[in-house]
């Protein structure tokens, strides 16, 4: 599906601009001080808000799987979605590209997985998946059999199959990115204090 | 839109990905607590320091108690120049704290010193107005990086009387703009 990897080429693209856009901005405050950005008080108050926003997506997760009426969180997933942005772009920024030690740097590494495949997860792998069902439902129009609909789609089954991975990594790889992020904070809070 | 249920191995796989990593780096920790958790190596000058509480405290981050445990006054005065002795006689005196002109963890050979970044007025203001150190003129904020502010004392009263208008604040960073080496 060339559609897809077009979309995919677009996704790339943008994260890769927005990742280094956000450590421009990072440099350029940093220029004539003597400490990193990333580094002060300010640095470390974007991280605090960063952490804030990002753990708000939480809450969509959460509404969905504990609401009596069983009804989608349509808005929650709005916010889950900006919150899931914006959140890792101030991280992004509180973190600048000062990558030295092991355990921030996993936690950004986990955020970016996170990130990544939620952005994969909505923005391919939804369009698979619904191309894939039109795609479905138009041979069974045309009154197809079963079985040739499947050899037909086999090629788009196995595309919707590969980015079905990035979608079903994205909830769980939060325990890891969580369980990093509680450790850089507790650290940073350790040896740095409040 | 329903997407499909995750694999059922998926959320143990990640789980034990997860115990693995904390016990990895519980592990790290213990070997060389540096590499996974300081922001960056440490200067020539504490290179030799392995152990983060030497200068760490839970919570309070570095604090000034552990920098004289090691840099004692007298052992100041038998290694240093007698300004810059004295002047760190004076700045313990006024109580300010040795992170408002010093940091760490920039590198091996990363300048630890805020006043050696940045002296915008060079070596001619120390002529200028008869004073030593930076603190004749400048109180120092307690967090490194912040400019220093003005002080109000003799020193800086008569420096500003003498520049006829030209010394004002804001306006003298660079004495070497009017002056003449």
């Amino acid at each position: 599906m060339p559609v897809l990897s077009h979309r995919l080429a677009i996704i790339g693209f943008l994260i890769a601009v927005a990742v280094v856009g956000v450590w421009l901005v990072e440099a350029f405050l940093s220029i004539g001080k003597p400490s990193p950005f990333a580094h002060t008080k300010q640095g470390h108050l974007v991280g605090w808000i960063g952490l804030a926003i990002t753990l708000s997506v939480l809450v969509y997760p959460v509404k969905k799987r504990t609401d009596r009426n069983r009804r989608w969180p349509r808005e929650w997933f709005r916010v889950h979605l900006v919150a899931g942005v914006m959140g890792p772009l101030l991280i992004l920024l509180h973190s600048g590209a000062h990558l030295h030690a092991i355990v921030p740097s996993l936690a950004l590494a986990a955020m970016a997985v996170v990130v990544v495949s939620g952005i994969v997860g909505q923005g391919v792998h939804y369009l698979a998946l619904r191309t894939l069902n039109d795609r479905r439902r138009q041979f069974h129009d045309q009154g197809l059999s079963a079985g040739e609909v499947d050899l037909r789609l086999h090629r788009m089954v196995a595309q919707e199959e590969a980015f079905r991975l990035w979608q079903s990594i994205h909830s769980p790889m939060t325990l890891l990115f969580l369980v990093l992020t509680a450790l850089h904070v507790i650290g940073a809070v350790y040896f740095g204090g409040f | 839109m329903r997407y499909l249920p995750l694999p059922r191995t998926v959320l143990p796989a990640v789980t034990a990905v997860t115990v693995f990593v904390v016990i990895w780096l519980a592990w790290g920790s213990w070997q060389d607590p540096e590499s996974y958790w300081a922001p960056g190596d440490l200067s020539r000058y504490h290179a030799d320091i392995g152990n983060c509480m030497s200068c760490h405290a839970p919570f309070r981050g570095a604090v000034d108690a552990r920098c004289i445990g090691c840099h004692l006054e007298a052992r100041f005065a038998d290694r240093s120049l007698p300004s810059v002795s004295a002047f760190h006689a004076e700045v313990i005196r006024q109580r300010q704290t040795c992170l408002s002109c010093h940091t760490e963890h920039r590198g091996i050979l990363g300048r630890i010193t805020s006043s050696a970044l940045k002296n915008p007025h060079g070596e001619f203001v120390f002529v200028a107005t008869t004073t030593k150190s930076c603190i004749a003129c400048h109180v120092f904020e307690p967090t490194f990086g912040m400019p220093p502010r003005l002080a109000a004392n003799e020193t800086v009263n008569q420096l500003m009387a003498k520049g006829r208008g030209a010394h004002r604040r804001g306006g003298m960073a660079n004495c070497q703009q009017c002056h003449a080496r």
